[in-house]
């Protein structure tokens, strides 16, 4: 398979402007500006088929095309680099080794909605990226990429670095432009969406490191040739950040389409020191974890992990062995999103905390014999009930682990103690 | 107006394009439980209270951001909605600290009624709260307890929205979420007690109000606010005949759903002190208490035989009072000239949401009534000039609001004839030849003419001491000692007179009025 996504990384000053040039960057970016319309662009990429990588899927093309043309307002393209799901770390990849893909990929994405400010909104936390990203788009402003009349067209566009402040919640499109706008990083109630009604009013789309990412190669190598990788529906590559009990965990870039159990033991080298595995999340800390039994036939597209019961979502995948307790393992996740939880709406604020209080009692041997059950009932609460995804994000891991891994739970009640740990 | 046909729970419904679900519902009588959504506020969406059924839909939705669509199928009882309203609730009270018993908000708490109404379910929450500030000061009529709070960010939004004043906002998240002052900011804004009204829980209170009163023991009575001539319609609420507070009612032509602080406390100064329960007459020795026969009497004698008389009506008093005043003024046929009390000041920006400039709420009613000449200024100017040898001054201390008190003084001293009604022993009333107790706004029924010209009815919300007397009833004997038999007996008795007599109050109905008001020439026969 050619690499679509990693293509550069691995190659000696990848970030540097000068060697993305040398293997054909801004090219593509240059073929847009002088010889493409803005609807020629989005044809093309809805042909490509490419999808929305932060985790929903969505077609880009169609997305673009949302944008009202006769809005006489400004319109916004906003790359969504505040990566923070949890088990996922792909996008960190690109921004530190490849910033300048992210970059051309960026420009496209905003011509294609002719925007003529476009921003990177990057994760606090990720400090080096944003150093990298922000001497790659000085470098391609001082290029002439960026700036006003690009490549002699009558084209100006501005592209603004924006550090975030490291909430996981500013990875929600809503709320990150919240945040962009100088607010709380609260998600807003839809409708209206941000295509029409996004950045300071203004119609805005917002597109994934990974998705912005494709687009130089798709313009450079056509649609057909991308969407001939993949299956039916989910075309293309695919990156998945591996982490947990591997071998050899990483960044992989992936045919859409790939077997998940060979995936997971001949290109990640299995689970480790002769022990078996007990369960993967898919597709970051938000999705639900899928036992063995579970992954033998799925592949990874979007389809197929969906009719497994899980989401392809962030493509983290976080495999755990036979040692994981599972109780702890849903009380970590259940944490994670009870100290992240924006606070805005109800079922997610109180019902967050409320499930890890839960999970804590039961790791820790102080459950009463309801509190399994309470947590589902608590998740189902939570389910489609809130503002923003989030709150499914919390309740779909909680309620999975306990549907599949009952046992250990049940155990962990009756014994009041951890009983895989051995220790609390 | 596009009309739209949406169905909720079977029923079919015509509404118009725009509005939302919410909005639609309530026009028919549906409410649709509810915590953020305010009808005069931005949609937060946050509280998840509304969320309903909409045919088609697999997720619910909150019917407060939902628009109207031609052929819609709301459901807000069907099984899925009252689950979530349950669990919403279920999920709102597991870090309140449920402490109704020493609440304020208690008997008026949207918590306790949806929860009686909704859930009645007992905790399943044993996990240990999460903790708040209590009994913080917002500012000078507000205070936050955090525990009782449901982030609805009604407060907040008020603040951005509609006094655009910004001291709140919300701090930290999860359910560590909380309203705070921005750092260096006071909650003290002319509008700030608003919050108090729209906190659908006991989050916020009226530091004014609070621990005073159980609201269930208050009694209610739609009234007018006697602070200025915007005429915000309140509600008088009292307890054993005293008030307890003022609450804003509803009145899109005039305030809306808000209340000035300045007008939600002025029923403190309005009413307190001692009262004057019997009337005096000034002997050798000093004022001493005599019968109403006898002041009366000598009120009548006094003024058929006073000079040139100034009358000074105060600017809370109605247009039935202001309406007999003239017609006694005039049927004693002497030299006088009447006006009402008119001061103005300046007001800020936020002030003038509301607030008019003035302390005279029927101010524009007295004038329309025939207490009119100059103005209230020229008025002043002439009689601290010596030109009237008489006065009767009725509900105002001349002297203490004045600008030059002492010069009022010495020519009130110089008068011959001084006549003042009041509910005090004013500064002015202690110059009086004869007191003649009288009642205030909270005592009296009649109506007022506001600035914009809208006529609104005040209503008696406490009962006047022993021993006064409205003035309305003080103007009829008067006007029976002159020799007028008109046979008055009621507020409505005197409106039908004004109605007859005056031209731009032409063919208006007493019980017109209603709770709203009507507009001046609104009202049928109008100034033709």
């Amino acid at each position: 398979m050619e690499k679509v996504l990693l293509r550069n990384i691995g190659v000696c000053d990848s970030h540097t402007l000068t060697v993305y040039a040398a293997h054909g960057g801004y090219a593509p970016w240059r073929t847009v500006v002088e010889s493409m319309q803005p609807e020629q662009l989005i044809e093309l990429v809805k042909a490509s088929g490419l999808r929305g990588r932060g985790g929903a899927g969505f077609p880009t093309g169609t997305k673009w095309s949302f944008v009202p043309k006769d809005n006489p307002k400004p319109k916004y393209l906003v790359c969504n680099a505040d990566e923070s799901e949890p088990g996922t770390f792909k996008d960190r990849l690109l921004i530190e080794q490849d910033p300048h893909a992210i970059i051309e990929g960026t420009l496209m994405a905003a011509y294609a909605i002719q925007s003529h400010t476009a921003f990177i909104y990057v994760r606090g936390e990720l400090a080096f990226g944003a150093i990298r990203l922000e001497r790659a788009v000085e470098e391609a402003y001082q290029a002439g990429y960026i700036g006003k009349k690009i490549f002699g067209s009558n084209y100006d566009l501005d592209l603004i670095v924006h550090r975030g402040a490291g909430a996981y919640i500013c990875g929600e499109e809503t709320a990150l432009l919240s945040s962009l706008e100088g607010g709380r990083g609260w998600p807003k109630v839809k409708p209206p969406f941000p295509a029409t009604h996004g950045l300071f009013g203004c119609p805005t789309v917002v597109n994934n490191v990974e998705t912005l990412a494709a687009l130089p190669w798709i313009i450079e190598h056509g649609a057909a040739a991308y969407a001939a990788m993949g299956t039916e529906k989910s075309k293309g590559t695919k990156l998945f950040s591996v982490s947990g009990h591997i071998a050899r965990p990483g960044v992989y870039e992936l045919e859409m389409g790939y077997p998940f159990k060979k995936f997971l033991e001949e290109d990640c080298g299995g689970v480790p020191n002769g022990k078996k595995l007990k369960g993967v999340i898919p597709g970051g800390g938000s999705m639900p974890v899928l036992c063995p039994d579970e992954i033998e036939n799925v592949k990874l597209d979007y389809e197929s992990v969906q009719a497994a019961g899980s989401l392809l979502g962030s493509g983290g995948v976080i495999v755990m062995d036979e040692t994981t307790c599972m109780v702890r393992a849903a009380w970590n996740i259940a944490r994670f999103y009870a100290h992240e939880s924006c606070g805005q709406c109800t079922p997610c604020r109180e019902g967050c905390h409320w499930m890890e209080k839960l999970f804590h009692r039961i790791e820790h041997g102080e459950a009463d014999g309801s509190d399994v059950d309470l947590i589902l009932n608590i998740s189902g609460n939570i389910m489609g009930n809130t503002i923003c995804p989030f709150g499914d994000a919390a309740a779909m891991p909680a309620a999975a682990f306990i549907k599949k891994y009952r046992d250990e739970f049940e155990a962990h009640v009756a014994e009041k103690r951890c009983t895989v740990r051995g220790m609390e | 107006m596009d009309p739209v046909k949406i169905t909720i729970d079977g029923k079919e419904v015509v509404t118009s394009k725009g509005k939302t679900v919410i909005q639609a519902a309530a026009e028919v009588g549906v409410a649709i439980p509810h915590y953020c959504y305010h009808p005069k506020l931005s949609i937060a969406g946050n509280c998840r209270m509304c969320l309903i059924e909409i045919e088609k839909m697999p997720k619910l939705q909150i019917a407060c951001n939902t628009q109207v669509a031609e052929g819609m199928g709301v459901f807000t009882q069907s099984p899925k909605v009252l689950a979530v309203r349950k669990a919403v609730l279920e999920f709102l009270l597991i870090n309140h600290p449920v402490d109704c018993p020493i609440c304020d908000q208690a008997g008026e708490c949207w918590l306790q009624d949806y929860y009686m109404q909704h859930d009645r379910e007992e905790s399943r929450f044993e996990v240990g709260k999460v903790h708040d500030r209590k009994r913080t000061i917002f500012g000078p009529n507000v205070v936050f307890d955090g525990e009782r709070c449901i982030k609805c960010t009604r407060c907040v939004r008020f603040c951005q929205e509609i006094t655009k004043t910004d001291e709140l906002t919300v701090v930290n998240r999860s359910d560590h979420s909380t309203i705070d002052l921005f750092p260096g900011a006071t909650l003290d804004n002319p509008l700030s007690a608003n919050v108090v009204d729209i906190c659908p829980v006991g989050a916020l209170t009226d530091r004014d109000f609070r621990f005073k009163v159980r609201v269930w023991y208050l009694q209610k009575t739609s009234s007018i606010c006697p602070g200025c001539s915007t005429g915000c319609n309140i509600s008088v609420e009292t307890y054993q005949n005293r008030i307890a507070r003022f609450k804003p009612r509803v009145n899109e032509a005039v305030n809306s759903h808000w209340l000035c602080d300045e007008g939600r406390y002025c029923f403190h100064d309005l009413t307190a002190g001692e009262r004057l329960t019997t009337p005096m007459i000034r002997q050798e020795g000093g004022l001493v208490p005599t019968s109403w026969n006898v002041a009366l009497q000598m009120v009548f004698a006094g003024l058929r035989s006073a000079g040139p008389l100034a009358g000074i009506l105060s600017g809370r008093n109605t247009n039935e009072e202001a309406f007999l005043f003239a017609k006694l003024v005039k049927m004693i046929g002497i030299e006088a000239a009447l006006e009402v009390f008119y001061q103005e000041r300046e007001l800020t920006a936020v002030q003038k949401l509301l607030v008019s400039p003035d302390r005279s709420p029927n101010f524009r009613g007295a004038r329309d009534m025939g207490v009119a000449n100059d103005g209230f200024d020229a008025l002043l100017a002439k009689i601290i000039n010596g030109h009237y040898t008489a006065a009767y001054v009725i509900g105002e201390d001349l002297v203490a609001s004045a600008a030059q008190p002492e010069k009022v003084r010495a020519a009130l001293e110089k008068m011959s004839f001084l006549v003042v009604q009041d509910t005090r022993l004013t500064a002015t009333a202690e110059l009086a030849h004869v007191i003649l107790p009288a009642t205030h706004f909270g005592e009296k029924e009649g109506t007022y003419t506001n600035r914009q010209g809208r006529i609104q009815k005040l209503n008696a919300a406490v009962i006047a001491p022993e021993g006064v007397m409205q003035d309305s009833d003080i103007f009829i004997r008067l006007l029976d000692l002159a020799g007028a038999r008109n046979g008055f007996q009621t507020a409505g008795d005197v409106f039908a007179a004004v109605a007859r007599e005056i031209p731009a109050y032409g063919g208006l109905n007493y019980d017109a009025i209603g709770d709203q008001g009507i507009e001046l020439g609104s009202g049928g026969g109008g100034a033709s």
